[in-house]
């Protein structure tokens, strides 16, 4: 990854004296501490490559970001970059931009229609499979575990809820007590947490679908005085990772946000400077930080 | 004349409490048959009842003979039984002639396929409005920019187009000028030769002298008697309706010296409405502004109160005085009952107590907490000398009846010694026992040197309680009568003089 | 019949409350109907019940304050941003309350003087703040608040969590103020004929700014306990608040056309939501059938109260 990135950067600095380019960037929300990680790694490669960036939030909104999206046309920008708030509803932008001859780079989630030159996402489902691995792995096998998880219908929920939920059922005595939404928000998270914890007297795990529900679980444990509840999180959030170097949180599943962004944007580079990328997909690697290796992961700076 | 509907033993009762008592009457076709009483006596129920809108708990209608029963107003209009309601129920977005076809819009077929006909239902308004002498109203105009009184006039024609032949108009002259309300009363009279049916019901006795050939009285639920118009006396209806012989519907004004003390001298007063208005009013004078409806008095009314903007001088007991806002008056004594008591007077939702204390919680709070048993006190004394009937002084005003809304109204303002009562309309809607108690009221005050601008329109309070009378006609003032030797007519050829020149 | 009637309309929603209390006490014995959760149910509640409370001043001038929510998040916000940069808790709370009070003020001068509905100026204001938050925050999360500050929404005096006492003192305040002064009179008239206070010398603008800082005050002190439960300002926090708060107060039986309110009311509609959050959770219900209960309950009690008041009216 890291020598990806390194070539990445000399290529770039070849082509800074070529040309001048603007990218559209559409992010889906930046009320987020993720997203707003990812739309600084596009800053800072934009900066790098000398490129024009415009970025452009849809405060999750999809109507919002189809018309960002058509004004971008508008404009004639050079390339957009796209980062869907849902993988339906932005099918008309991509084709629009296609009609236009604007090459298409999607980020984070995927758009099921159009032309896209490049796609680069986590994976969800395995993001699920992996929080669920640890959590066997921690209770060696058997306990009861809550799950808390994202905004009902969200295609992130959902992933990550299928390869928790799969990996999981391979374990009869892996035992889910609660099963909750909490909304990926930390204050509802705290309070959906608070009242199963009255519920449920002997809970040996929580898994929650992003590092914030993971917060808002750890706080309600610490509010009601309960110990020895292994809470995992996910998206490797600045906050998230420091509750894993203080040990309330056991096992984040970091996300890069940062790198993805960064790399969607020289990919949108080079499409526009003609050359052409392959593989067309790449899955961003996710990286489980523990408080094994919290220190090198804080050190490599992501 | 033949008998067209038959009252027989109706009775009715809401959560246990008697509204109507075995009531027995019956309307002969193509008269005015007015139903009077006081509020409260039984006269909206039982036109709700005949109109099909309330169902009778015992007793039966007949109708040219044959019993009813109707189980909704849609009912009572096939039959041809129409209340034309105070509100109108008209679509105030639509034109005349739509709203008469309501519900029921003529069409014709193009294609197969169902068109509204406007111009068949334009005519076939102006076919019914021609036949019962509707004139001068604009089939075309959109209802909301028409008059009240044309208004009431659609609905009138809206029920007779849908073959009604007995009307039931409950107050129908409530909201209109003396102008509007003789034009209705001719088209009524022309409708009663087309043989109409009119039921009428009315708190103002002249008009039903005036209009009615009938009248019935309720009291308490009860039938007091059916009588013609001409064999009785007002005061003998009067006394049918609150249950005693009542000389008078007045009481005997006391005789009293009026000082020559100014009170309040009105210079150049000037607004939108009402122009150059100049008069003096005396320590202890009730001072009556007579006028028809839009002539200027009640927002002359308004503006001494600091309700509406003004230019010109105000001078309180000889000294210039600034008013602006309703607060200004306030402090100086100078106190308002406004014409609408549900718009202006009273916050319906709250209690009498509450309403009562509203402008004088400053008397009745200190560091900015209400003291209970002051404020208690006062909402006592004052129930207790207006004799206002509440079940306890934490009731709703809006379930009080007009005459004891007003005199919560009235109350407020005693609390602070007033030396001016604005009276604008004190007795609108009020029924005859009540307003007699306000007449009182007003003499009263006036004897302990309280100074009263009483505004009315109607003219036989204005000539029977005023020292002195202002008529006003289009903003200005033009003349002053001492009712000692002024006749109503005399009242109005003033009050109507501006318009006509 | 009428009188027990009118008796229903007040205090149905009381029943309303024990009625769920005993179904879910029915359920599930061990764990609900316990004191420790019903004061953990007082703490998740204390957020709500504060904005309802400055909400309900403003409903009860037949206006509506959408912004509350979102005053919430920016309060936390600041208040931790100032107490994080000064190290110091005091200015941390004074910036937040006066951020709070502030823009209930701006809302009250829109609503009072420029005379703009108070749903659009609201609405309009909900949005600046929320966007106001982010650029105050970067979209980043504030967090590593000294102990001091999570005492407030995380901290016991006497055993009792201290948000329930603040929530507990800001009600006797609010009943106080509401039931007890001049001031609280000339809210309620003023929601019940605007004309009518008038002429009866009350001052209508400054009883409508002060109905909106008043809100602005308590959505303050409901942001700052948020921020210092979770140990955390979330630039998102808050949203969508005010709905649960204006949920509270209709289901407490105050008028949204002004002039009439309770606020034992008020409380009680806050612990409906609340127990039925605790109670759906604890029993494991799905969070998509909990929507639907949450929203069928709150339907069900404000029918109950306009027939009411239909049976009343005739």
């Amino acid at each position: 990854m890291k020598s990806l990135v390194l070539t990445v950067v000399m290529l770039a600095g070849i082509a800074v004296l070529s040309m001048a380019m603007t990218i559209g960037f559409c992010v889906s929300t930046l009320n987020n501490p993720y997203f707003v990680s990812f739309t600084n790694g596009a800053k800072a490669e934009a900066q790098l490559l000398n490129v024009n960036l415009i970025v452009m939030n849809a405060n999750n909104s999809n109507s919002t970001q189809l018309n960002q999206v058509e004004d971008l046309i508008q404009r004639k920008v050079d390339a957009i970059i796209l980062n869907p708030t849902d993988s339906d509803a932005l099918v008309p932008a991509v084709i629009a931009a296609n009609k236009a001859g604007i090459p298409v780079i999607t980020l984070d989630r995927s758009v099921n229609g159009g032309k896209v030159d490049m796609y680069i996402a986590s994976d969800n489902v395995e993001y699920g499979k992996l929080e669920a691995q640890y959590a066997v792995k921690l209770l060696n096998g058997s306990g009861n575990v809550v799950l808390l998880t994202g905004v009902p219908g969200a295609s992130a929920t959902r992933d990550r809820s299928k390869g928790i939920m799969d990996y999981l059922s391979q374990y009869p005595n892996i035992k889910i007590v609660a099963n909750q939404t909490a909304q990926f928000d930390m204050a509802t998270a705290m309070s959906v947490m608070e009242s199963i914890l009255v519920a449920h007297p002997n809970i040996n795990a929580v898994i929650a679908e992003n590092d914030e529900m993971a917060l808002g679980a750890i706080q309600a444990i610490k509010a009601t005085g309960r110990t020895g509840i292994i809470v995992i999180g996910g998206d490797g959030i600045p906050q998230g990772i420091q509750a894993v170097k203080d040990g309330t949180e056991a096992v984040d599943i970091a996300q890069q946000p940062y790198k993805m962004a960064a790399l969607g944007v020289s990919a949108a580079f080079f499409v526009v400077n003609g050359l052409s990328i392959s593989p067309t997909s790449l899955s961003m690697p996710l990286f489980p930080v523990t408080k094994a290796n919290v220190n090198q992961w804080i050190a490599s700076g992501d | 004349m033949t008998e067209i509907l038959k009252i027989s033993g109706i009775d009715k009762s809401f959560s246990g409490v008697t509204v109507l008592k075995n009531i027995n009457f019956s309307i002969q076709k193509g008269e005015v048959h007015a139903i009077v009483g006081e509020n409260g006596a039984g006269k909206s129920t039982l036109m709700k009842i005949i109109a099909g809108e309330l169902e009778p708990d015992g007793g039966k209608i007949y109708l040219n003979g044959t019993e009813v029963k109707f189980h909704s107003p849609i009912d009572a209009i096939h039959a041809g039984i129409s209340l034309i309601h105070q509100e109108f129920s008209l679509v105030p977005q639509l034109t005349v002639y739509e709203n008469i076809f309501l519900g029921r819009e003529l069409s014709k077929k193009f294609f197969k396929i169902d068109f509204i006909d406007k111009k068949a239902m334009k005519k076939s308004a102006l076919e019914v409005l021609k036949t019962f002498g509707i004139l001068n109203i604009p089939v075309d105009s959109r209802v909301r920019d028409l008059s009240v009184a044309d208004k009431q006039l659609t609905e009138i024609a809206k029920a007779l187009s849908m073959n009604s032949r007995i009307l039931i108009m409950d107050e129908p002259t409530a909201a209109l000028t003396l102008r509007e309300t003789e034009l209705l009363f001719s088209i009524l009279k022309n409708l009663k030769a087309q043989g109409v049916t009119i039921i009428f019901i009315s708190h103002r006795l002249e008009e039903i002298f005036e209009i009615a050939d009938v009248v019935t009285v309720l009291r308490n639920g009860e039938l007091v008697g059916t009588k013609k118009i001409d064999e009785v006396t007002m005061e003998e209806v009067v006394s049918m309706m609150v249950g005693k012989s009542m000389k008078s519907r007045f009481p005997e004004k006391p005789i009293r010296e009026i000082s020559n003390e100014k009170m309040l001298e009105i210079k150049n007063l000037s607004s939108d409405a009402f122009k150059n208005v100049n008069f003096i009013l005396r320590k202890g004078e009730i001072l009556g502004i007579a006028g028809l409806v839009g002539c200027g008095n009640m927002q002359l009314g308004e503006s001494i109160f600091g309700l509406r903007d003004f230019k010109g001088d105000v001078y309180l007991e000889g000294k210039h005085i600034n008013i602006s806002e309703p607060t200004d008056a306030i402090k100086k004594g100078i106190f308002l009952v406004p014409e609408d008591r549900h718009d202006l007077g009273l916050v319906l939702q709250r209690s009498v107590k509450e309403n009562h204390a509203l402008p004088n919680l400053d008397l009745f709070s200190e560091f900015g907490f209400v003291m209970q048993k002051k404020e208690k006190q006062s909402v006592r004394a004052s129930i207790s000398y207006l004799n206002t009937k509440v079940s306890s002084m934490n009731q709703k005003v809006d379930n009080l009846s007009g005459g004891n809304q007003q005199k919560v109204v009235l109350g407020k303002w005693l609390v602070r010694s007033p030396k001016i009562l604005i009276l604008d309309e004190p007795t609108r809607g009020i029924d005859i026992g009540a307003k007699y108690e306000i007449y009182k009221f007003m003499y009263d005050q006036a004897l302990k040197g309280v100074s009263i601008i009483f505004i009315s329109s109607e003219l036989a309070e204005v000539l029977s309680l005023s020292d002195r009378i202002l008529v006003m006609s289009e903003g200005r003032i033009t003349r002053e009568l001492d009712p000692k030797n002024t006749s109503q007519e005399d009242i109005l050829k003033f009050a109507v003089k501006g318009k006509e020149s | 019949m009428a009188l027990s009637n009118g008796f229903i309309r007040k205090y149905g929603v009381i029943f309303g409350l024990l009625g769920i209390i005993i179904f879910f006490a029915i359920e599930s014995p061990n764990y609900f109907f316990t004191t420790s959760n019903f004061i953990l149910i007082s703490k998740q509640s204390s957020i709500n019940i504060l904005l309802a409370l400055g909400q309900m001043f403003v409903i009860l001038t037949a206006g509506i304050d959408l912004s509350d929510g979102a005053i919430a998040g920016l309060v936390g916000a600041v208040a931790a941003g100032v107490t994080v940069a000064t190290g110091n808790l005091f200015f941390g709370l004074v910036a937040g309350l006066g951020v709070g009070i502030g823009f209930g003020i701006v809302n009250g001068i829109i609503v009072a003087f420029a005379k703009v509905p108070a749903f659009i100026a609201t609405l309009a204001t909900m949005s600046a703040i929320t966007g106001i938050t982010l650029i105050y925050t970067q979209g980043e999360p504030i967090w590593n608040l000294p102990s001091s500050f999570d005492f407030i929404g995380q901290g016991n005096l006497l055993d009792i969590p201290f948000s329930i006492i603040l929530m507990a003192l800001s009600f006797v305040v609010v009943w106080i103020i509401l039931e007890r002064t001049k001031y609280g009179r000339h809210v309620y008239a003023v929601g019940g004929n605007i004309k009518a206070s008038r002429a009866a010398g009350v001052k209508i603008s400054s009883v409508l700014i002060s109905v909106y800082a008043i809100s602005g005050l308590l959505a303050a002190i409901a942001g700052i306990i948020l921020a210092s439960r979770l140990g955390t300002a979330e630039p998102s926090a808050g949203s969508g608040y005010e709905l649960d708060a204006i949920a509270a107060v209709v289901l407490g039986g105050t008028s949204l056309f002004g002039g009439e309110g309770w606020v034992v009311g008020t409380i009680i509609g806050g612990y409906i939501i609340a127990v039925l959050n605790n109670g759906m959770t604890i029993m494991n219900i799905s969070s998509y059938y909990q929507e639907v209960v949450k929203g069928l309950v709150i339907l069900l009690a404000v029918m109950m109260t306009s027939f009411g008041k239909k049976y009343w009216n005739e």
